[in-house]
C-alpha cells in the first residue's frame, strides 16, 4: 500500500518535528524560561529534581547536538523525566495513570460526534431548503461557545442545581478502578456531562461540511444518474452522495480532531476529569515543565495515531487510494 | 490525509462563464451574510467605541458588591464592585485586537507559504507544504499551552503572535492548492509568456482570484484565535490583569461567580465568543456559497422532481399510430422564474417510434441536452418544465404522461423503459462503487424478486454485449480506460432492457475510433434488441451516417426536422445548412467546411423574430419582425425559416 507508507511516512516525520520543537522550545524561548525557574524554585526543590531540570533544559554546558543526542535517547526509553507536581513520579508514569482516561472520553465523543454530525449533515445537505438548514446556525453556535464555558454552565445547572450527575471526578472517591460493575458505572456517570460537552460543542465541525460536500456532490453526474436508474431515494442519498460526500470528511479528520483535542483539554479541567487536560492544568499552574512537555508529545503522539486510523478508514472508503502504483 | 485529498476538498473559486455579475456575488448578499456582518459590526463598535462611551473603570473596586444588572451596572458586579460592562467592552477591544491580530499574521504567513509552495513548486512546494501539513497535524491548543508556559510576559500581543504560530497551516494549504490550480489557468500561463516578473503576476493575476479564500481562513483564525486566547486566559497563561473575555472569565471562575449566583458575572463573555464565532461562520457560508455556486440553496431538493399538475394534463388523440413509443408535445422549459426566466425548450414536439434513432443536433446552448433531462425528468432547479406532455407508450397499452407520474410511478418508469447514458463516462459512474455493484442496484431496484446470482449473470450478460470482459465487472471506474466506461455505461443502460435509450452526446469525449466503435456497437445492439433511441449531438453528420430521422434544434425550439437523407440531401434552414458544412463527411463528396459564424444567442435576450436572423447570411427583412412557425414543406420534412415557406421562392439559392 503506497498510499499509506506515504501516509506512515509523513507521520513519523511529524512526529520527529513534534519531538524536535519539544527540545528547541524551552532553548529557544525568550528570557531563559528555566533558569528563571530554577532560581525561583532555589532551595525549595529537591537537588535530584534540580539536577534533572538542569540536564533536560541544556544548562549543563554540553552542546546542542550533544543535548539533542540525549534528549532522543531518553524518550527512546522512554524517559519524560521526573514532575516536580508530583515529585518523583517520572513524568511517563503521571501520563499513563491519565492518558486512558482521556483516550475512553475524546475517544467515544469524537465517535460520536462524528457519527451524529455525518447523518445530521447528510440528511441536510440531501434536503437543503427545508428546515433542516436550521441545523447549520444552531451547530454553529454551539461550536462557538468555548467549551469550558459551556462545560461550566452545564456542570453548574444539571450537577449543581439539579443534582442529576456528579460535580466533578471520572468515579466516586470511595471505589477502586477495576472491571466491576460499581466502577464502570460510576465512570459512566461521571463521563456523561463531560462527553455531551464536547459531542455538543464540535458538532458542527462535522455537520457543515458533510452537508456542504453533499449539496455539492448531489449534482455530480453520478448521482443523477443513480436517480434515472430509478433507485430508492435512501439508496441514491447513501450509497452515490453521502458515500462519496463523506470523502473529504475523513480527509480532513486531522484538522477538526486537533481542536476537539483542544477543547477536550478545556473541558476537563472544568469537570475535574482524571485524563491528560487536567494532567496538563497541573502542569501549568505548577510550572512543571518536564510534565507540560510530556503531555504535548504524548497528545501529539495519539492524534497522530489517530490520524493513521482515519488514513486506514480512508483507504477503506476509496478504491482510487488502493492503486498499486 | 493526502494534499490531493485536500484539493479535492477544497472547491476553487470558478464561476461559470455564464454567470452573470449579479448571481455570483448572490451568495455575499443572503440574508445570513448579512446578520453576520451586521453582528459582527455591533462588536466592531462596542469595542471601537463602548469604552468611550461607557466611561467607568473596568478595575476600579467599589462597594457594589456581587450586584446583579441594574440600572447603574447595566451587567451587574464582581465579587470587588467591579463594573461588569464595563469590563466586558474594554474586553470586546482586547479579544478582537487579539483575534484581528493573529490572523492577520497567521494570513500572512499562510500567504507567503502557500502562494511560493504553489507557485514555485518543486522542492520548495514540498517542504512548505510538508511544514504546513506537520503543523496542521500537531494539536494546536496543546502546543499553544507549551509555548506560552515559557513565556516571561504574556501581554496580548505576545499571545496573538503565539496564536498565530500555530494557526496559519490550514490557510496555507487551501491556499497553496489554490495557486496550483490557478497557476495552470490560461490567463497566468499567458502571463508567464509575456515574461512578466513572478511578484506581479502573484500579485495582480493569482491573489485576486484568491480573495474569497483568504477573507474565509482569515475570519476562521479569528475565531480560532479568541477562542484560544480565552482558553489560555481561562488557565492562567496570558495576563490576566488585562481584560480580555477569556480574562473576565477567569476571574469569574475564580471567585466561583457560578455557585454564588452570579451568572451574570460568567454568562456574559462566553455569550459573547459564541455570538462573534457565529457572527464569523455565518459570513463564512456566505463566502462558501460564493466560491462554490452549488451551495446556493435552491428550494426543491432533486428527488422532488416537480410533478405536473393532472388538470393540465391534455388528452392525447385516442387513436395514434400504434408504432410510437415517446411523443413530446409542445414542451417548454424554463430556467429561472418570472420575467428573467430563461426559455431553455421553447415548445417542442418531438415523435419517437419503436427501435426507430431520432438523431438531434444543435450547437451547445440550444437546448438539446435539457431536453433530455426534461424528457427522463431529472432536471435540477433552477431549471422546471413549465408546460406540455411527455407520453410513454407502453407495449400494447394507453400512453401515460411522464411528466404527471407520481414519484413512484416514476422509478419504476426510469431505466425499465427509459435508460440515458450521459456524455462524461467518468464522472457518470460512482467512484468508489464497483460496476457490478452499480449494474446489479437497478436489478435490484426494479426486480426485487432476483438473486444475486441471477443478477451477477445479468450483469456478465451485458457487459459481454457490449464488448467488456466479464472480470472487468469487479473494477472500479478509476480502472477503466475512457472507452471501457462508456461501454460500461451502455452496458448499464441496457440491463433491463428499456423500449428507449437517451444517449447525450454519448462518445464526445472519445477518441473518433473509439467513437467510430462504440457507435456501432450500439447500433448493432439496436438491432438485436429493438429499442428506439434518442441520440443527441453536435456532430449533424454522425447523425446522418446512425439516425432515422433527425431534429435540428436552434434557441430551445426544433427549426428543421425530416428524415436523415433528406435532411442531407436538401438542407432547408440556412442553420442546418451551416451546420453540416461545419463537420468533415465520413462518407460522400468533399464539400467546403465553412462553419457558421457568430455564437449562439443569449436566450436571456428576447427579441422579435427568427432568432437565427442575426447569424444568418440570406435574412430578409421580415426576419427581425416574424417569428417562423415550424411547418411542412415535403411529407415528413418540416421547416421553421421564412425563406422556406409560402411566398418563398428563393428557394433555390440555397
Amino acid at each position: 500500500m503506497r498510499y499509506l507508507a506515504r501516509r506512515f511516512a509523513f507521520y513519523l516525520i511529524t512526529a520527529w518535528a513534534a519531538l524536535t520543537l519539544n527540545f528547541l522550545i524551552p532553548r529557544l524561548m525568550p528570557g531563559d524560561p528555566a533558569q528563571a525557574l530554577l532560581s525561583r524554585f532555589r532551595g525549595r526543590l529537591d537537588p535530584r529534581a534540580t539536577e534533572a531540570l538542569t540536564a533536560m533544559f541544556g544548562l549543563n554546558n554540553e552542546s546542542m547536538w550533544s543535548q539533542y543526542r540525549t534528549y532522543l535517547a531518553d524518550l527512546g526509553k522512554g524517559d519524560f523525566g521526573l514532575s516536580f507536581t508530583f515529585f518523583p513520579t517520572p513524568v511517563g508514569t503521571v501520563i499513563m495513570d491519565s492518558l486512558w482516561w482521556t483516550i475512553v472520553l475524546v475517544g467515544i465523543a469524537t465517535v460520536v460526534s462524528f457519527v451524529v454530525g455525518t447523518l445530521l449533515g447528510i440528511v441536510a445537505g440531501w434536503k437543503r431548503g427545508s428546515r433542516w438548514d436550521q441545523l447549520l446556525p444552531i451547530t454553529t453556535f454551539f461550536s462557538s461557545i468555548p467549551y469550558f464555558w459551556f462545560g461550566l454552565i452545564v456542570l453548574f445547572v444539571l450537577s449543581g442545581e439539579l443534582r442529576l450527575f456528579p460535580l466533578s471526578g471520572g468515579y466516586s472517591s470511595w471505589l477502586s478502578v477495576d472491571f466491576s460493575w460499581a466502577f464502570l458505572s460510576s465512570a459512566f456517570k461521571h463521563a456523561i456531562l463531560p462527553g455531551l460537552t464536547i459531542v455538543i460543542a464540535s458538532i458542527a465541525g462535522w455537520l457543515i461540511p458533510m452537508r456542504n460536500m453533499m449539496v455539492t456532490t448531489m449534482s455530480d453526474d453520478y448521482v443523477v444518474l443513480a436517480e434515472a436508474k430509478g433507485l430508492a431515494p435512501r439508496r441514491v442519498m447513501l450509497n452515490y452522495a453521502a458515500r462519496n460526500a463523506i470523502l473529504p470528511s475523513v480527509a480532513t479528520f486531522t484538522m477538526s480532531l486537533g481542536f476537539v483535542v483542544g477543547g477536550a483539554v478545556l473541558t476537563e479541567i472544568v469537570f475535574g476529569y482524571p485524563g491528560i487536560g487536567n494532567n496538563l492544568y497541573q502542569a501549568v499552574i505548577n510550572e512543571d515543565f518536564p510534565l507540560m512537555q510530556g503531555i504535548f508529545l504524548i497528545i501529539t503522539f495519539v492524534v497522530l495515531l489517530a490520524n493513521f486510523l482515519a488514513d486506514l478508514v480512508y483507504v477503506w472508503l476509496d478504491p482510487r487510494t488502493r492503486v498499486e502504483a | 490525509m493526502s494534499a490531493e485529498a485536500i484539493a479535492d476538498a477544497v472547491p476553487t473559486a470558478q464561476p461559470g462563464p455564464k454567470a452573470s455579475t449579479r448571481s455570483r456575488f448572490a451568495g455575499l448578499r443572503s440574508a445570513k451574510t448579512m446578520t453576520g456582518l451586521v453582528m459582527f459590526g455591533v462588536f466592531v463598535l462596542a469595542g471601537a467605541f463602548g469604552p468611550l462611551v461607557w466611561r467607568k473603570d473596568p478595575s476600579a473596586l467599589s462597594n457594589d458588591i456581587l450586584q446583579p444588572p441594574s440600572g447603574a451596572h447595566w451587567f451587574g458586579t464582581t465579587q470587588t464592585g467591579q463594573d461588569i460592562l464595563a469590563q466586558v467592552l474594554v474586553g470586546t477591544r482586547v479579544s478582537l485586537l487579539v483575534g484581528v491580530t493573529a490572523a492577520v499574521l497567521a494570513t500572512v504567513l499562510s500567504l507567503l507559504v502557500g502562494l511560493t509552495a504553489g507557485y514555485v513548486g518543486g522542492l520548495t512546494d514540498e517542504l512548505f507544504s510538508a511544514l504546513a501539513n506537520v503543523f496542521l497535524v500537531i494539536p494546536a491548543l496543546p502546543l499553544v499551552v507549551v509555548l506560552a508556559g515559557y513565556l516571561p510576559t504574556r501581554g496580548s500581543l505576545t499571545v496573538a503572535v503565539v496564536i498565530s504560530l500555530t494557526g496559519w497551516s490550514w490557510g496555507a494549504r487551501i491556499l497553496r492548492a489554490q495557486t496550483l490550480s490557478i497557476r495552470r489557468r490560461d490567463f497566468v500561463e499567458a502571463a508567464r509568456a509575456t515574461g512578466e516578473r513572478p511578484i506581479r503576476i502573484i500579485l495582480f493575476e493569482i491573489l485576486p482570484n484568491e480573495f474569497a479564500i483568504v477573507a474565509s481562513s482569515f475570519l476562521f483564525t479569528i475565531v480560532f484565535a479568541i477562542l484560544t486566547q480565552a482558553g489560555l486566559a481561562f488557565l492562567g497563561l496570558s495576563d490576566v490583569t488585562t481584560w480580555s473575555w477569556g480574562g473576565i472569565l477567569y476571574w469569574a471562575q475564580n471567585n466561583q461567580a457560578l455557585q454564588s449566583g452570579a451568572w451574570w458575572w460568567f454568562v456574559p463573555p462566553g455569550l459573547c465568543i459564541a455570538v462573534i464565532g457565529m457572527a464569523l461562520a455565518l459570513i463564512n457560508f456566505g463566502i462558501d456559497e460564493f466560491v462554490n455556486p452549488r451551495l446556493r440553496v435552491q428550494k426543491l431538493g432533486p428527488k422532488r422532481a416537480r410533478r405536473m399538475p393532472m388538470a393540465k394534463s391534455r388528452p392525447l388523440p385516442a387513436s395514434r399510430r400504434t408504432d410510437v413509443v415517446l411523443e413530446v408535445t409542445d414542451l417548454h422549459v424554463n430556467y429561472g422564474e418570472g420575467p428573467d426566466a430563461v426559455k431553455a425548450v421553447d415548445g417542442v414536439d418531438l415523435v419517437l417510434r419503436r427501435g426507430e434513432v431520432l438523431g438531434i443536433a444543435g450547437e451547445s446552448g440550444s437546448g438539446k441536452s435539457t431536453l433530455a433531462y426534461a424528457i427522463t425528468r431529472l432536471l435540477r432547479p433552477p431549471g422546471e418544465v413549465v408546460s406540455g406532455s411527455i407520453h410513454y407508450w407502453p407495449r400494447g397499452e394507453e400512453p401515460v404522461d411522464v411528466l404527471r407520474m407520481s414519484a413512484d410511478e416514476l422509478r419504476a418508469f426510469r431505466w425499465a423503459e427509459l435508460a440515458i447514458v450521459f456524455q462524461s463516462a467518468m464522472n457518470s459512474l460512482n467512484p468508489v462503487l464497483t460496476l457490478r455493484v452499480q449494474m446489479a442496484d437497478a436489478l435490484t431496484a426494479h426486480r426485487p424478486g432476483t438473486t444475486s446470482q441471477q443478477r451477477d449473470a445479468r450483469v456478465v450478460e451485458v457487459m459481454t454485449m457490449v464488448g467488456l470482459p466479464a472480470d472487468r465487472a469487479d473494477a472500479y471506474p478509476h480502472e477503466l480506460s475512457g472507452g471501457m466506461r462508456q461501454r460500461a455505461l451502455i452496458a448499464m443502460a441496457l440491463v433491463l432492457e428499456p423500449d428507449v435509450l437517451v444517449l447525450d452526446e454519448p462518445t464526445t469525449a472519445l477518441d473518433v475510433v473509439v467513437q467510430r466503435q462504440i457507435l456501432n456497437q450500439i447500433m448493432a445492439l439496436r438491432e438485436q434488441l429493438g429499442f428506439a433511441v434518442v441520440f443527441i449531438t453536435h456532430d449533424l453528420s454522425l447523425l446522418i451516417e446512425v439516425a432515422d430521422r433527425i431534429a435540428i434544434m436552434y434557441a430551445g425550439r426544433v427549426i428543421e426536422t425530416g428524415s436523415a437523407s433528406e435532411l442531407y440531401r436538401s438542407p432547408q434552414h440556412p442553420y442546418s445548412d451551416g451546420l453540416l458544412r461545419s463537420f468533415p463527411h465520413l462518407h460522400g463528396p468533399r464539400k467546403v467546411l465553412t462553419g457558421i459564424p457568430g455564437t449562439p444567442p443569449d436566450l436571456r435576450i428576447i427579441a422579435p423574430g427568427c432568432p437565427f436572423q442575426p447569424r444568418c447570411g440570406q435574412a430578409i427583412a421580415a426576419c427581425t419582425t416574424t417569428m417562423p412557425l415550424l411547418l411542412a414543406t415535403t411529407e415528413g420534412h418540416q421547416v421553421a425559416c421564412l425563406l422556406t415557406q409560402p411566398r418563398s421562392s428563393d428557394d433555390d439559392e440555397l
